[in-house]
């Protein structure tokens, strides 16, 4: 009796799953949470309405092997993502990702040649910071990654990404090397400076929302994590404070999977998401500032505002910009091999 | 021999065995085309590279130490999740079998009841309740019992609180039905006898419920070894898994030969244990099918 | 009662207790009216099953979810059966090394079969497909089906069949009319395992799932990876709510045939 039941809810479900696939459509990823949200607000939702198609979306806070198996089988599921620049180059290079045709992305004419790459756009840029409890070092926290090191003058928990990507250049700082000597990166001084904290690190965290969380529930006491992920902490009230000094400027970029299911409509939907007005959005959603810097100049964007950004000049100076081009050699690639054996003796 | 008159029961044999294949087939060509198939893949894979044989891919769990520590480090977690469910689980399991039928019901009850909650969720519960200034660690200091907050969570120890809740009732559950057989009159003889209990428990119940012991500490050990997300949640980052350790390769360095390998070792490791536990008891019983 | 009988109660109960604690912290958290999870919550709302309700995404997760745990319990319910009746039939040492096979689902470590599946998928384009998904899960579930309807039929008495078809019913006819109902109680409790089973895979659908075929169970992972807020304790408190009821009527509608059984 009850087996004959769930028939007709199996066809009711797929008959509501193919309803939804009707319009034109692609399938944005990007790398989920509080700064998806925002960008459905800020870019996906308007750019959706403006052509009148349906943007479904996928989440993947690392995307690089999704992208290798996807292309690997010649029938992706994704268009258009959303991942560190370094992911389009090297895709791009390994024939994952589609060179683009500059034709088709008028609004590009806008941004400075030296973000674009011949398989991306910029999206947007955020930033690596200190964030710091403040119930626990009140308002003179630690204000650089010597400080971060110094576990007599800071004693207290702390976090990090378990990922070597900033956080080697945070211990080479730590260890005194001048920011604008960092690159190429010593990676074996790097090592060894962060052997030095490893019984210090409570957690090697793995996931924005995991930082977030431990900042909010107080389980660290100080830990390098994305100022958007910090900040949406602060807003719920908790005692966190943070400093863009030292910080490590990134940006993310919008590129197009090769073979991608939807490819005309991912072309349109990459040119109108890089516009300025759309760019502009941004801020009025999240702390992350805008890849297009047209967008500074739509009026959109208060004075205001824009100092709260990574990416605005005054911010921009404090930081180190993150060296795409050295992560993305055989030494960077190295480098990320290395990570797994230090993590886990 | 087709020609040959066809002895009835020889062909009411054939019959049957064919019946058996027919009602078979569709269960066992799910299994080898998902399960056998790509197992075999994975061997093939695991010896092979750029187009010749190669042993380089278990060469490395000689070399490199990552490797041959995560193995370490996951059989260390199996043998204690699996101490810590035996000891946790026997008595459940004891009382359970000798309540009335109300109460054994309700024990059991509560024992699967934690499985209907998503194992994810059930990770950050643990992770709520263990942290810093979590429950535990507010009324341990509320208490006066200790002044530093412990570390219970982002550690092996969190990681083994919530494996041995998941798999408890992959203890209790084989223990329950094998101490449920075991005649009431047997240990009252023994007491009867003269035996104080303990005695009595010791040379007559613990050596009748033996098999259902060593069913649960396989079916535990073995899920342990397989174990992938509660540790990737729950060990702060530190606690490695073989699974994690296959899982990684595959996705951040895409190497499917090192995968392989670690895979197949893993796969060995398994096998061999069920080897070695069915000389004394039969597999079917391991898994519940008596 | 004794002293150690005692101490050995309060033992158990214990563990019980223990067995409770994540339930017990998951349900009050789902109502809370703060961003992060905390417990207790500091404030209380309905806004994280509003959240879950109201999201195109969730529902459509859920409609994946509930659609491939349905089909593949029965799917797997209708082979595994089969199968199991087949193994119980036989008595050769072919046959019982194919049983073994056929529990390699639950023995083989699930990453190792996640990635298996994917590779098999990623050769025939079964990707991130309902077919794909209802497949895996098949096989997953059959273990459970088949340990549960074997030890069914072990208590089952096989000269009814054979009376049966004295009588001249085919055999088919008698599985249904004779077997089947006795065996009942196993099958039900084979196919609610591999629905609970299929409901909560969470590994190979990370591998699998994805567009638009996701499962809850992976989105609930992605979600946990990138924002911790208390909708996976109401989704998961649904869940938990959904399970248990479906237990219960199975167990109620057990027993109500137990007793007109017995009344007969």
């Amino acid at each position: 009796m009850r087996v004959t039941l769930s028939i007709p809810m199996i066809t009711a479900a797929l008959l509501l799953s193919a309803a939804a696939a009707s319009a034109e459509q692609i399938t944005f990823v990007s790398q989920g949470g509080a700064y998806q949200e925002a960008q459905t607000k800020a870019i996906l939702d308007p750019v959706a309405k403006l052509l009148g198609i349906t943007v479904n979306q996928d989440s993947s806070p690392d995307a690089w092997p999704v992208l290798k198996t996807q292309t690997a089988t010649g029938k992706p599921v994704w268009d258009v993502i959303d991942t560190p620049t370094k992911d389009c180059i090297r895709g791009g290079e390994q024939g994952m990702i589609e060179k683009l045709d500059f034709s088709k992305v008028p609004n590009a004419a806008d941004i400075p040649a030296e973000y674009k790459t011949a398989y991306s756009v910029p999206y947007e840029f955020y930033s690596s910071v200190l964030a710091f409890n403040k119930k626990k070092y009140g308002e003179n926290g630690p204000k650089s990654w010597a400080d971060f090191w110094d576990v007599k003058k800071f004693p207290g928990t702390r976090a990090l990404r378990s990922h070597p990507m900033a956080t080697l250049e945070a211990a080479l700082l730590a260890d005194g090397v001048p920011a604008d000597k960092l690159y190429p990166l010593d990676v074996d001084r790097a090592f060894k400076k962060l052997e030095e904290l490893k019984p210090h690190v409570t957690v090697w965290w793995t996931s924005g929302a995991q930082s977030a969380q431990l900042l909010a529930d107080g389980e660290i006491d100080m830990e390098m994590a994305w100022n958007g992920r910090v900040t949406a902490v602060i807003k719920e009230g908790a005692p966190v404070g943070y400093t863009f000094n030292q910080g490590f400027l990134q940006e993310t970029s919008l590129c197009i999977l090769k073979g991608a299911p939807n490819l005309e409509t991912a072309y349109k939907f990459l040119n109108a998401a890089i516009s300025a007005d759309i760019q502009a959005n941004f801020p009025a959603y999240i702390d992350y500032g805008p890849g297009n810097p047209a967008a500074y100049k739509t009026g959109k964007i208060s004075p205001e505002r824009a100092a709260q950004m990574p990416s605005s000049p005054e911010n921009a100076a404090k930081q180190v910009l993150i060296s795409v081009a050295w992560w993305s050699s055989p030494a960077g690639e190295e480098a990320q091999k290395r990570w797994a054996s230090f993590i886990q003796k | 021999m087709s020609m040959s008159p066809i002895n009835p029961s020889v062909a009411h044999d054939r019959r049957e065995r064919r019946l058996v294949l027919l009602l078979l087939a569709p269960a066992l060509v799910v299994v080898g085309c998902l399960l056998v198939v790509p197992l075999g893949w994975l061997a093939w894979q695991s010896v092979r590279q750029e187009g010749g044989f190669t042993l380089a891919h278990y060469a490395r769990f000689l070399t490199d130490d990552v490797y041959w520590m995560t193995f370490l480090q996951t059989f260390r977690m199996a043998f204690i999740v699996t101490a810590a469910a035996l000891i946790l689980g026997y008595p459940v399991a004891y009382v359970a079998a000798g309540a009335s039928r109300r109460w054994s019901i309700f024990i059991l009850a509560m024992v699967v009841l934690p499985f209907w909650t998503s194992v994810l969720v059930r990770a950050y519960a643990w992770l709520i309740l263990l942290q810093r200034r979590g429950l535990v660690n507010s009324a341990l200091t509320d208490l006066g019992l200790i002044d530093a907050p412990l570390t219970l969570v982002n550690n092996e120890f969190g990681t083994i609180v919530a494996t041995v809740h998941i798999l408890l009732p992959f203890m209790v559950l084989p223990l329950y039905a094998t101490m449920q057989k075991i005649p009431p009159e047997l240990t009252m003889a023994g007491s009867s006898l003269g035996g104080t209990p303990l005695h009595v428990f010791l040379r007559v119940f613990l050596p009748l419920s033996l098999p259902g012991v060593v069913a649960g500490m396989v079916l535990v050990f073995v899920l342990t070894l397989g174990f992938y997300i509660t540790p990737e949640l729950l060990g702060g980052g530190r606690t490695y898994m073989v699974s994690m350790l296959v899982s990684r390769n595959i996705e951040v360095y895409n190497e499917w030969g090192a995968a392989s390998s670690i895979s197949v070792v893993l796969l060995a490791c398994v096998f061999f244990i069920f080897r070695i536990a069915s000389l004394v008891i039969p597999f079917e019983r391991i898994m519940g099918a008596r | 009662m004794t002293l150690p009988k005692i101490l050995l109660r309060v033992f158990v109960g214990l563990v019980l207790l223990w067995l409770m604690i994540p339930i017990v912290i998951i349900v009050p958290m789902s109502f809370s009216g703060a961003r992060f999870l905390a417990f207790p919550p500091p404030s209380w709302s309905l806004r994280w099953y509003e959240a879950y309700l109201a999201s195109p995404a969730w529902m459509q997760a859920t409609r994946v979810s509930l659609t491939v745990a349905v089909s593949s319990a029965v799917i797997a319910t209708v082979m595994g059966t089969a199968a199991a009746y087949a193994l119980n039939l036989a008595n050769s040492r072919l046959v019982r090394s194919l049983q073994v096979v056929l529990m390699l689902p639950l023995v083989v470590p699930i990453v190792i079969t996640a990635v298996g599946v994917f590779l098999v998928y990623a050769n025939v384009g079964l990707l991130a497909t309902m077919t794909g998904l209802i497949l895996a899960n098949v096989m997953l579930g059959l273990p459970y089906v088949i340990t549960s309807v074997l030890v069914g039929l072990r208590k089952f008495d096989p000269a009814q069949e054979m009376v049966s078809r004295s009588l001249g019913m085919n055999r088919l006819r008698t599985f249904f009319i004779v077997t089947l109902p006795q065996i009942r109680p196993s099958v039900i409790t084979g196919l609610l395992f591999a629905f609970i089973s299929a409901l909560d895979e969470t590994v190979v659908a990370l591998f699998i799932s994805g567009g638009q075929y996701q499962t809850l169970t992976k989105r609930m992972f992605t979600a946990l990876r990138d924002e911790i807020d208390p909708t996976i304790a109401s989704i998961s408190t649904l869940l938990t709510a959904v399970s248990f009821l479906v237990v219960m009527l199975v167990a109620l509608s057990a027993r109500r045939e137990h007793r007109q059984n017995a009344a007969s």
